[in-house]
């Protein structure tokens, strides 16, 4: 009866990936016709006259291995960097706010592809780890600020009257924020986190720049030695586009769970 | 004053403001051990506002205010053992909405208290008992009515012991048909000698319940004194006013 009992505040952050609204639901909705057809398509080419496709289908899985796990990566380390910089962008502390503020503002400025580069070789001077992981740490480096943006607004979408309420039961912050204020945001920030996990699966592509043998990278490997650059990158674009597809109707679902839970 | 007399809770020459609004103006009183005390006022008057500093929700600008021998507005005063002694129920119950009735009523008896699980569920379940919804303990607040729920919010706070608790207009969020089981539950605890400093509209508990009450206008203690002076023979014009209106 009061709002405070209504702790689904839809936040609108982030890039919008195409999750599915429960609405959209019939038989021929742009998402299955989308979907289903890429598939279809898959298959024909796959399965069709020539062979030519096949050996494509065949030379690039490894590749859907590497994005994978570069996007759980990044995404997974995003999230970390991204609730640091939510706290600290609503610390009271003005140094712990002026530099959650200040790392937001510059990475949000900076596109991501140039970041990427900067972050990639800046790390390969001092440190030698594998260019996997330094792309991980690239990404989420950059992801964490748009993170940390959507953990702020989930954080601050929790009523008021609950810190209060937990302040005056003798709770420190600390322990209102990890008891009472955190289980919330969670529960309110995980569709746009979500969408970030479809936009970052995207951006993944970009670490193929980096001597990363990603989806994109195992394409251009292909491409370059058979000169079929039209047969292969139709195949890319498929597989992307089947991946993003089915994760993003995934989250829908998950969503939708989480809303009925309770 | 007498060691049994004590004040639990004393406000001295109290000001706050809101950038150039002055939302308290001077306030000054006290609360004996086991008193009872009601602030009505129209809205606005700063009630709502001096209750909330007694446990440091507001900071004060000037003035004083010394609870249970712990001074709230010395910044460097650990406000957290003070909350822990006085209680606070809210307009709006502020329940926490991702836990169960019963989760409520421990969660800071373990973190604040250090009880175990066993020792802070028993004592959940006497107070649930006690307002008189122990079938919901295992419910989540959104399951239960406005009226449930101000009753979990009231043993959520005795289930830390307070020595005093404050409420905030504690049934102005409340269809009427509910507000007579909350303010029964508050009736008990004063029967049974809680300290409490309630502020509300209700005049009937005011008259029925309160040692003393004081009433207050543009952040001004208009008036104060028995319930029987503020109803039959108020001294102020403002007060004699609020009342011709609301009674």
């Amino acid at each position: 009866m009061t709002d405070n009992q209504s702790p689904h505040k839809a936040i609108e952050v982030g890039d919008g990936a195409a999750i599915p609204h429960k609405s959209d639901s019939g038989l021929f909705t742009a998402w299955r016709i989308a979907f289903f057809g890429a598939i279809a398509l898959c298959l024909f080419l796959a399965f069709g006259r020539s062979d030519q496709y096949m050996a494509i289908f065949k030379f690039v899985p490894d590749g859907i291995l590497v994005t994978f796990k570069v996007t759980l990566g990044s995404i997974l380390l995003a999230i970390v960097v991204g609730l640091i910089a939510g706290l600290g962008r609503i610390s009271t502390n003005r140094f712990i706010n002026g530099l959650a503020s200040l790392y937001v503002e510059v990475i949000r400025g900076i596109p991501l592809l140039v970041q990427l580069f900067y972050i990639y070789y800046a790390l390969g001077r001092f440190v030698k780890i594998p260019d996997m992981v330094s792309a991980i740490i690239a990404m989420a480096v950059c992801y964490g600020a748009y993170m940390g943006e959507i953990f702020r607004a989930g954080i601050q979408s929790i009523p008021k009257g609950q810190m209060e309420a937990a302040l005056s039961l003798g709770m420190s912050r600390g322990q209102a924020m990890r008891q009472v204020i955190l289980p919330q945001a969670f529960k309110v920030v995980l569709p746009p986190i979500g969408n970030e996990f479809i936009a970052l699966l995207k951006d993944s592509s970009l670490v193929s720049i980096l001597a990363v043998s990603d989806l994109l990278r195992r394409g251009r490997e292909y491409a370059s030695e058979t000169f079929s650059y039209f047969e292969t990158y139709t195949v890319i674009a498929l597989i992307y586009l089947v991946m993003t597809l089915f994760f993003s109707k995934l989250i829908g679902i998950m969503e939708e769970r989480l809303n009925d839970g309770r | 004053m007498t060691a049994d007399n004590r004040p639990m809770i004393e406000v001295s020459g109290v000001c706050k403001y809101f950038g150039s609004f002055q939302a308290l103006d001077d306030i000054s009183f006290s609360v004996r051990d086991g008193e009872k005390v009601v602030i009505i006022g129209p809205s606005g008057s700063g009630k709502s506002t001096i209750l909330r500093s007694i446990n440091r929700l507001e900071t004060i600008d000037r003035g004083k205010i010394i609870v249970d021998g712990m001074d709230v507005s010395n910044p460097k005063v650990d406000i957290c053992k003070v909350r822990e002694e006085v209680g606070m129920v809210f307009q709006s119950f502020n329940l926490f909405p991702h836990k169960t009735v019963l989760e409520n009523l421990t969660l800071a008896q373990i973190v604040v208290r250090k009880r175990d699980r066993q020792e802070a569920e028993k004592i959940a379940m006497e107070l649930l008992h006690k307002v008189g919804i122990a079938e919901k303990a295992a419910a989540y607040p959104a399951k239960l009515s406005g009226g449930q729920q101000q009753r979990v919010a009231i043993a959520r706070s005795l289930a830390m012991n307070p020595k005093a608790i404050l409420f905030d207009e504690p049934t102005s969020a409340l269809d009427p048909e509910m507000i007579g089981e909350v303010l029964d539950v508050m009736k008990t605890l004063a029967r049974e000698g809680m300290t409490m400093v309630v502020v509300t509209h209700e005049m009937g508990f005011a008259r029925e319940v309160a040692d003393r009450v004081i009433f207050m206008d543009h952040g001004r203690i208009v008036e104060e004194g028995t319930p029987e002076h503020f109803f039959t023979n108020p001294t102020h014009e403002r007060a004699k006013l609020f009342l011709s209106q609301i009674l």
